[in-house]
């Protein structure tokens, strides 16, 4: 059985609440054991960085420290909080005095980080660790006819880890359809949906959002599947916001990949927080 | 004899960034496929092109008064394609760290403001938690955009989606000292 | 023989000013820009003392520097003199609190901007202790 330590982040608290449950639920059925950090902290985002980088290192870093005491390879839903996961690893591994000097700051919560631990991100976990093989053999229930856009947006993928594909993935295509849904090809699926800049620059972000959904559209998705609660609050929140900006009429509905998984598997909606989202989903999955 | 350092704004910055391990500046050869990849480069006052390029011609005071690097969203498509491997998001990082220390932006830009109070909010209790963000940028929005948000916030909120009690971790004295190690401020070591 | 000192500071309008001061009371003065080049200088050639900010580069790298040479058993009696603007930079964090020395073994704060009288006054004290525990055998 596999095992993995689980870091979900502030936002998997409240805000992307169904990204949580459906996560819990999934990795459950699959036989994933994901035991949730002890004491988490917040990882600092990407706004941490503007302030002082030793000391978003060190938050992030406090995080890892605790996820190897558990000996686990550490897994994250959010993707601002794999990408700091990631590479404050990887930065302390290259860096000894960077290393040195942060677990002298750990010490203080009675913590070290050897740079042991690797770092996933929840997608890749199913998607490659889990592998769409075994995903498909547990469907029970296949989203057939389904047009889903998967939507990896930015931090999964970027800055790039190693040598890997970062101009056309395709694992969340694949995963897509192991359980039976159909992933459109559209040309966005990477571009970003703005992040942070709802706030700083309003009208860049809803006009990042709205050529994503219209592109989404256009290649005709039922849906967008996302993997990220930053991506699936600015595509499903600001919906509304972007129709009273552009008098576009859009009303698709944003999952959590996890959540489509839970449904393929046969978890009843109400436990992967089916029915909390803005854009009701009903009207696509009613089909099935 | 004491070696002669000539300060340029572009070593400034350069002297911000850690992983590209030197100065990435003059590597540049301007060939604009950061600016052809990035999102939000419409918005910007320059394109990512165009501030490299200021900052290697030591336009600090137009480079510092511009919008560029605080509408760059952090999605390091530039990144992944500069044919320099220059990390140009991390340049823009750098840029902004520089300003927030030298508390110089460009009037009206809401990212300081809410970069501070986001980072606050982790200092004191561990954890983010939004509606106490709000007020960092809410009211610099217009009449419509204020709107929008109340609304967004009440369906939220109507979906069980929104936090009512600020969350905070567990062992945050340990958690106040560790920080305290790296910025050493307030109390004594 | 004119005391050698180093200033680790990235900011050069701030270093600019120092320097003139410390070169017109008879130092020798060499200037680092950044903590890299800072901590090369240090270990290329002795000083004695050096002049450092807190806030560089990564953010606090200057804190850093500081804990490297409180365990080098060369360095550690170099006396230093923090320099720092921290509570302009990121005082927003901690509002109304203090910035604790104590870094290095033989160390002072003083926050930007410094006044003339009160860097030379700060110089001295730090050189003149410093003398005399070289004079006083361990």
């Amino acid at each position: 059985m596999k095992e993995f330590a689980y870091f979900p982040g502030c936002s998997l608290e409240k805000l992307a609440i169904s990204y949580h449950t459906s996560t819990l639920e999934t990795s459950k059925k699959l036989g994933v054991k994901l035991q949730e950090l002890e004491d988490w902290n917040c990882c600092g985002s990407t706004t941490y960085f503007h302030i002082d980088e030793l000391l978003a290192y060190t938050l992030t870093a406090r995080n890892l420290a605790i996820a190897e005491k558990t000996g686990l390879d550490v897994v994250a839903p959010c993707s601002a909080c794999f990408k700091n996961m990631f590479f404050t690893a990887a930065h302390m591994k290259e860096d000894p005095d960077l290393a040195e000097h942060i677990n002298f700051a750990l010490e203080e919560d009675g913590l070290n980080f050897s740079g042991n631990t690797k770092v996933r991100h929840l997608l890749e976990m199913f998607a490659q660790d889990v592998g769409p093989d075994e995903i498909r053999s547990k469907v029970t229930r296949p989203l057939e006819g389904v047009k889903v856009a998967p939507y990896y947006g930015c931090q999964i993928l970027r800055p790039r880890k190693d040598h890997e594909e970062v101009e056309n993935p395709r694992y969340f295509e694949d995963l897509l359809s192991a359980i039976g849904a159909t992933p459109i090809e559209y040309a966005l699926k990477m571009r970003c949906c703005g992040g942070s800049l709802i706030i700083s620059s309003r009208i860049a972000a809803l006009s990042m959002v709205r050529n994503l959904l219209q592109c989404a559209v256009d290649q005709g998705a039922d849906m967008i599947a996302t993997a990220c609660p930053m991506c699936q609050v600015n595509l499903e929140c600001y919906q509304q916001s972007v129709n009273q900006e552009f008098g576009t009429q859009f009303a698709v509905p944003i999952l959590y990949f996890t959540q489509l998984m839970g449904l393929a598997l046969g978890i009843p909606k109400k436990k992967l927080g089916i029915g909390k989202e803005l854009v009701s989903a009903s009207p696509v999955l009613a089909a099935l | 004899m004491s070696e002669t350092y000539t300060f340029t704004f572009m070593k400034e910055v350069s002297s911000l960034l850690h992983a590209a391990d030197g100065n990435p500046f003059p590597m540049c050869v301007q060939c604009g496929t950061c600016s052809g990849s990035c999102p939000v480069a419409a918005y910007m006052d320059y394109t990512p092109r165009q501030i490299i390029a200021m900052v290697n011609a030591g336009l600090k005071d137009q480079v510092m008064e511009s919008n560029t690097f605080w509408y760059c969203a952090s999605c390091y498509q530039c990144t992944v394609r500069c044919p320099q491997d220059i990390s140009i998001t991390e340049l823009m990082y750098a840029l902004q760290r520089y300003s927030i220390w030298k508390n110089r932006y460009k009037e009206g830009m809401i990212g300081p403001a809410f970069s501070e109070a986001f980072a606050k909010t982790i200092v004191r209790t561990g954890r983010t938690f939004e509606p106490i963000l709000a007020p960092s940028y809410i009211f610099s929005f217009k009449m419509r955009e204020f709107f929008q948000e109340i609304q967004n916030a009440t369906e939220l909120m109507l979906k069980g989606r929104l936090p009512i009690l600020p969350p905070r971790i567990k062992r945050l004295d340990n958690f106040k000292r560790m920080i305290r190690r790296i910025l050493p401020m307030g109390g004594a070591e | 023989m004119a005391k050698r000192l180093l200033i680790i500071d990235d900011d050069p309008d701030y270093v600019a000013g120092i320097k003139a001061i410390l070169d017109k009371a008879g130092f020798e003065v060499e200037v680092a820009n950044d903590p890299k080049a800072g901590l090369r200088a240090l270990q290329t050639r002795p000083y004695d003392l050096l002049l450092l900010d807190i806030m560089m580069g990564r953010g606090a790298e200057g804190v850093m520097i500081a804990r490297k040479l409180r365990k080098d058993t060369k360095l550690r009696e170099m006396p230093v003199l923090i320099i720092t603007g921290m509570r302009e930079q990121i005082a927003f964090l901690f509002p109304g609190e203090p910035i604790h020395p104590g870094f290095v073994k033989l160390d002072e704060l003083v926050e930007k901007p410094v006044e003339p009288s009160l860097l030379l006054e700060k110089v001295n004290g730090l050189l003149q202790a410093a003398e005399e525990r070289k004079a006083v055998p361990q």
